[in-house]
C-alpha cells in the first residue's frame, strides 16, 4: 500500500483542472449530444453541474482530501443539471462517501472510492442504460480494480482510469444503437473522459471526427463570478459562427448555438450590457432575456435555507405544483392552471436540483410536486426532491410539456376532489398517459436514425419520445407522425406554437392536417416555446 | 274542509314541467329573464326556450335574470293562503347564487311567517324538482309537515346533480361562480363536468374532449344506482340528450324526462351543455 503525499489542496487543483478542460469542449459534447435534435445539452449541463461543484470548494483552504471531496460532491449534487449531470453528481458523491473520511489519498482507497462512485452512479437510476456514462465508469473503475498497487502514482492512476475510460467510450456505440445509428460516442460519456483527461492536465480541446469543433470556448473563471447572461436572438441570415467568435471576445463561459433564425446565447460576462448590446447592434430582436448574479445567487442559496418547519408554518395551501416550462406561453398555460410556480427551462437551461430546491422553498405550499416535463430534468428534480424530503417534495416524471399540462389537469380535479398527497400523485402520473406527444423540432444537422434520412434543416417529428418522420416539409413531417397514431379512436389535437411562428402559419398547418385527417379537432395555442415550432398534444 | 292543507310551492328554476306541476298541485313562481330593457317572466309561456337558447348565441350583450320581487312573492303566497291553504312549503334556488329565497322571505313576512316554510334545496334544476315532486306526493297524501321537511332532506342527501359544459364562456361573463371559473381557468378549451351541490357549483373533472366528458358523465350516473327517478338535462341540446340516454339506458327509469333548463338557468350556462339530475332509490329508507 502506498500513501501518496496527495492532499485536499492537491485534490482541489485538480478537480479544477478537469473542470477547466471540460469547459473547453462543452460544444464539443454539446453537438455530440445534438444527434439530431437539437436541444440535446450535455456539455452545458455537466458545465453547469461542475461550475457549482468547483464553487462550493472555492474559499475551503482545507488539505484534508475527503473534506474536499465531500464538499465538490456537495456542490455538484446541487447543480446537477440533466441526466448527465445528476449521474456525474451522484458519481461524485459516491466516490467521496467511498474515501470514508480519510485524510490523505492512498491508491487502494482511490480504487476502493471509484467503485463506490459505480455503484451509487447505478443505483441513481432505476434502469441503467449502459453505453452511457455509467458503462465509461464502470469499466474505468474495473481496470483500476485489477491493478496491483505497488508504487504507482497518482498520475499513473490517472493513467489508467482514462486509458480504460477512452476505451469503454469508443465501444458506446456498440452497446447503444441509437448511437451507432447516429455515428456519435456518447455525450455524457464523453463528458466525464474530458474530465477525467483535465484531472491529468490535458489542455487542448479535444477532437471528434463527428462534429466540428466550434471555436475555443474560455475556460471558466471560476474566481469571478460576474453575471450569468442567457438569451435569444430571433432574425433571418443570422451569422452563427461570428456571433460566436465576436462573444468569445466579450466573456467567459460562452455558448452560442442555433440556426439561421434562432441562436441561443449563454455567457458569463462582468458587464451585462455587452453581450446585449452586441446582439441588438446585430441587428437580431432579442427575447427570453435573463440576467443572473452568480455572486448574489450564491449568497441568496445560503441565505434562503429558512428551515422547512417555517416554510409550513406559512404555507397558504396544501399542496402546490412546480413545472419546468420553455415559452412565455406554455408558461402562461401553467400559471392558469393553477401552478404554483414555473421554472423556466429549455435548451442549455435546464433547471438544477438548486433551482428546483430554491423554487420548493419559495412555493407557499406545505408540500410539493414537481413537474419535470423534459426526459432530461427528471433526475435533476428527483434529487432535489430527494434532498429536500420524500414527504414533502415528489416528482411526477413528465417527459414532455404537453404531459405537464395534462398531469396539471389531473391535479385540479385531485385538489377539487379532495385527493390525498399519494393519490394526486398517482392521478397525475396516469394522466401522462392518457395523451400523446407529438414534438416537431429541426434537424440540426445530417444523419440517419433507424430507416429515416435526415437531412439538415428538415422538420423531425417525435412521436411520444421517438423520432418517427423526417421531411423538408413541415407539415408532410406532421402528417406522418398523426399516421403513426391510431386517430380514428382520438379526438382533439391542441397545437402549442412556437415562437417565431405566427398564428398565421399554424392556421396554415391545420388546414393542411384538416384536409387529410378526418373527424379529428384542432385547437391552437400560442406556447413560445424555442426551437419546437410545434408542440402537439392528441387525445 | 280539512285542517290540513299544506301546500307546496317553488320558482321556476326548478325546471318542474307544467303538465307535471300541475297535476302534482304544485305552485310556481317565475324568476325574470331581462332582456334589452325587458324583463319577460321565465313562466314557459312568455319566453320561448328554443327561439331564446337559439339567438342566446348572438345576443350582443348577455340577457341578465332577477328574483321575483318581494311584492310577487306577497301576491303568490297571499293567493295560496286566500284558496284555503293552511300552511306553504316554499322550495327555491339556493341563496347562495340567487335573491329569490330573499324575496320569498320578504313576501311570507308580508303574509305572516307562520304561514310559510321556506327551504333552501341547495340544488338546481331537477335536483331542486325532485325536492318538490316528494314533497308534492306527501301533502296531497296529508302528511303533517315534519314528515314533509324530512323527505325533502332525504331526497337532497341522495339526489346528484352533474352537467357536461360546453363551453366555459357563458359561466365567465355570469360571474356567479368566480371558484369554478379560476378553478379552470381560461387557456385551453376545457369541458368540465360541473356538479352542483350544497347551493354551489364545483368542477369535478377537466377534460378536453366530449366523448371522454360523456363516458365519464355515463359512470357518475352509474354510480347513483339505484335511480328512483332521472331527468336528462341539455340546453338547446335535445339530440345531444336524447343520444346520452340512449346510451344509459339500462340504468335509466321508465318515466325518465328530458328536460330543457329554464332560460333564468341557461343563460349562465350557456347553449350545447347536457348533465342529469339523479335520485337515488335509497332515500326511503
Amino acid at each position: 500500500m502506498t500513501s501518496h503525499s496527495i492532499g485536499g489542496r492537491a485534490l482541489k487543483r485538480l478537480f479544477r483542472a478537469g473542470f477547466n478542460h471540460l469547459s473547453r469542449n462543452v460544444e464539443l459534447i454539446n453537438r455530440l449530444n445534438v444527434f439530431p435534435v437539437p436541444d440535446g445539452d450535455t456539455g452545458i449541463n455537466i458545465f453547469h453541474t461542475l461550475q457549482r461543484a468547483c464553487r462550493e470548494i472555492e474559499d475551503t483552504e482545507s488539505d484534508d482530501f475527503s473534506l474536499i471531496a465531500e464538499g465538490f460532491a456537495r456542490g455538484a449534487l446541487m447543480g446537477a443539471r440533466g441526466n448527465s449531470g445528476t449521474i456525474l453528481s451522484q458519481l461524485l458523491k459516491g466516490f467521496a462517501d467511498g474515501l470514508d473520511k480519510a485524510p490523505h489519498l492512498t491508491d487502494e482507497l482511490f480504487a476502493r472510492a471509484c467503485q463506490a462512485a459505480v455503484e451509487r452512479g447505478y443505483a441513481s437510476v432505476s434502469e441503467p442504460t449502459e453505453g452511457t456514462m455509467l458503462t465509461v465508469a464502470r469499466e474505468a473503475s474495473a481496470a483500476l480494480q485489477q491493478r496491483e498497487f505497488e508504487s504507482s502514482s497518482l498520475r499513473e492512476i490517472l493513467e489508467t482510469l482514462i486509458a480504460a475510460a477512452d476505451a469503454s467510450l469508443n465501444n458506446t456505440p456498440q452497446l447503444l444503437p441509437i448511437l451507432k445509428d447516429a455515428g456519435v460516442v456518447d455525450a455524457g460519456g464523453m463528458g466525464l473522459v474530458c474530465f477525467l483527461r483535465g484531472m491529468r492536465g490535458d489542455r487542448s480541446p479535444l477532437q471528434a471526427s463527428t462534429a466540428p469543433i466550434g471555436g475555443k470556448i474560455a475556460a471558466a473563471g471560476a474566481e469571478s463570478f460576474g453575471y450569468d447572461v442567457q438569451f435569444l436572438m430571433i432574425g433571418e441570415d443570422l451569422d452563427l459562427m461570428q456571433t460566436r467568435r465576436d462573444l468569445e471576445q466579450l466573456g467567459w463561459s460562452v455558448i452560442v448555438v442555433g440556426d439561421e433564425e434562432t441562436i441561443k446565447v449563454h455567457i458569463h460576462v462582468d458587464n451585462p450590457a455587452v453581450p446585449i448590446d452586441y446582439a441588438i447592434q446585430s441587428g437580431a430582436t432579442l427575447d427570453d432575456v435573463v440576467v443572473e448574479n452568480m455572486a448574489l445567487q450564491v449568497r441568496q442559496s445560503l441565505a434562503g435555507a429558512i428551515s422547512l418547519q417555517d416554510r409550513r408554518a406559512a404555507a397558504s395551501v396544501d399542496v402546490t405544483v412546480i413545472a419546468v416550462a420553455d415559452g412565455d406561453g406554455l408558461r402562461a398555460v401553467f400559471h392558469d392552471l393553477n401552478c404554483g410556480a414555473v421554472i423556466r427551462g429549455g435548451a442549455g437551461r435546464n433547471p438544477s436540483a438548486e433551482d428546483f430546491i430554491a423554487a420548493i422553498q419559495r412555493a407557499p405550499a406545505e408540500r410539493v410536486i414537481i413537474l419535470p416535463n423534459n426526459r432530461n430534468v427528471i433526475l435533476a428534480a428527483r434529487q432535489a426532491a430527494d434532498m429536500i424530503q420524500p414527504m414533502l417534495a415528489r416528482v411526477v416524471p413528465t417527459e414532455t410539456v404537453l404531459q405537464g399540462i395534462n398531469a396539471m389537469l389531473a391535479f385540479g380535479d385531485a385538489t377539487d376532489s379532495g385527493a390525498d398527497f399519494e393519490s394526486t400523485i398517482a392521478q397525475m402520473s396516469a394522466a401522462r398517459g392518457e395523451i400523446h406527444s407529438i414534438e416537431i423540432t429541426c434537424a440540426s444537422r445530417k444523419t440517419r436514425f433507424r430507416d429515416l434520412e435526415i437531412n439538415e434543416n428538415d422538420f423531425i417529428a417525435i412521436v411520444d419520445g421517438a423520432i418517427r418522420s423526417a421531411s423538408a416539409d413541415v407539415a408532410g413531417a406532421t402528417l406522418d407522425a398523426f399516421a403513426v397514431l391510431h386517430v380514428a379512436s382520438l379526438e382533439l389535437a391542441t397545437i402549442y406554437y412556437g415562437a417565431g411562428v405566427s398564428k398565421f402559419e399554424t392556421n396554415q398547418l391545420i388546414r393542411r392536417l384538416t384536409k387529410s385527417i378526418e373527424g379529428l379537432e384542432f385547437e391552437a395555442i400560442y406556447g413560445g416555446q424555442s426551437l419546437y415550432p410545434f408542440l402537439i398534444s392528441v387525445e | 274542509m280539512t285542517s290540513n292543507r299544506i301546500r307546496i310551492a317553488a320558482d321556476s328554476v326548478c325546471d318542474l314541467p307544467a303538465d307535471l306541476a300541475t297535476a302534482l298541485h304544485v305552485h310556481i313562481i317565475p324568476t325574470y329573464v331581462n332582456i334589452d330593457g325587458l324583463s319577460i317572466p321565465d313562466d314557459g309561456i312568455s319566453l320561448n326556450r328554443e327561439r331564446f337558447f337559439r339567438e342566446l348565441p348572438s345576443m350582443g350583450t348577455l340577457p341578465t335574470t332577477a328574483a321575483p320581487s318581494p311584492g310577487d312573492a306577497e301576491s303568490f303566497y297571499r293567493a295560496l293562503l286566500d284558496d284555503g291553504a293552511t300552511h306553504i312549503v316554499s322550495i327555491h334556488v339556493p341563496a347562495n347564487l340567487s335573491g329569490t329565497l330573499n324575496a320569498m322571505r320578504l313576501g311570507a313576512e308580508a303574509v305572516g311567517e307562520d304561514k310559510v316554510t321556506l327551504v333552501d334545496s341547495l340544488q338546481l334544476t331537477f335536483g331542486i324538482g325532485f325536492q318538490v315532486w316528494a314533497a308534492a306526493e306527501l301533502a296531497a297524501a296529508g302528511a303533517p309537515l315534519e314528515a314533509i321537511l324530512d323527505a325533502i332532506e332525504r331526497v337532497r342527501r341522495h339526489t346528484r346533480v352533474y352537467a357536461i359544459i360546453d363551453t366555459m364562456d357563458y359561466l365567465r361573463r355570469s360571474g356567479r361562480v368566480n371558484a369554478l371559473i379560476a378553478s379552470i381557468g381560461g387557456l385551453l378549451k376545457i369541458k368540465p363536468i360541473v356538479s352542483v351541490g350544497d347551493g354551489d357549483v364545483s368542477s369535478i373533472a377537466r377534460l378536453r374532449t366530449w366523448s371522454r366528458a360523456e363516458r365519464r358523465l355515463a359512470s357518475l350516473t352509474d354510480d347513483q344506482k339505484p335511480l328512483e327517478r332521472l331527468a336528462v338535462l341539455h340546453i338547446a341540446n335535445r339530440r345531444g340528450a336524447e343520444n346520452y340516454l340512449e346510451k344509459i339506458r339500462d340504468l335509466a327509469p321508465s318515466d325518465t324526462l328530458v328536460i330543457e333548463t329554464t332560460p333564468t338557468l341557461g343563460t349562465h350556462i350557456g347553449p350545447g351543455s347536457i348533465g342529469v339530475a339523479t335520485l337515488n332509490a335509497n332515500w326511503r329508507r
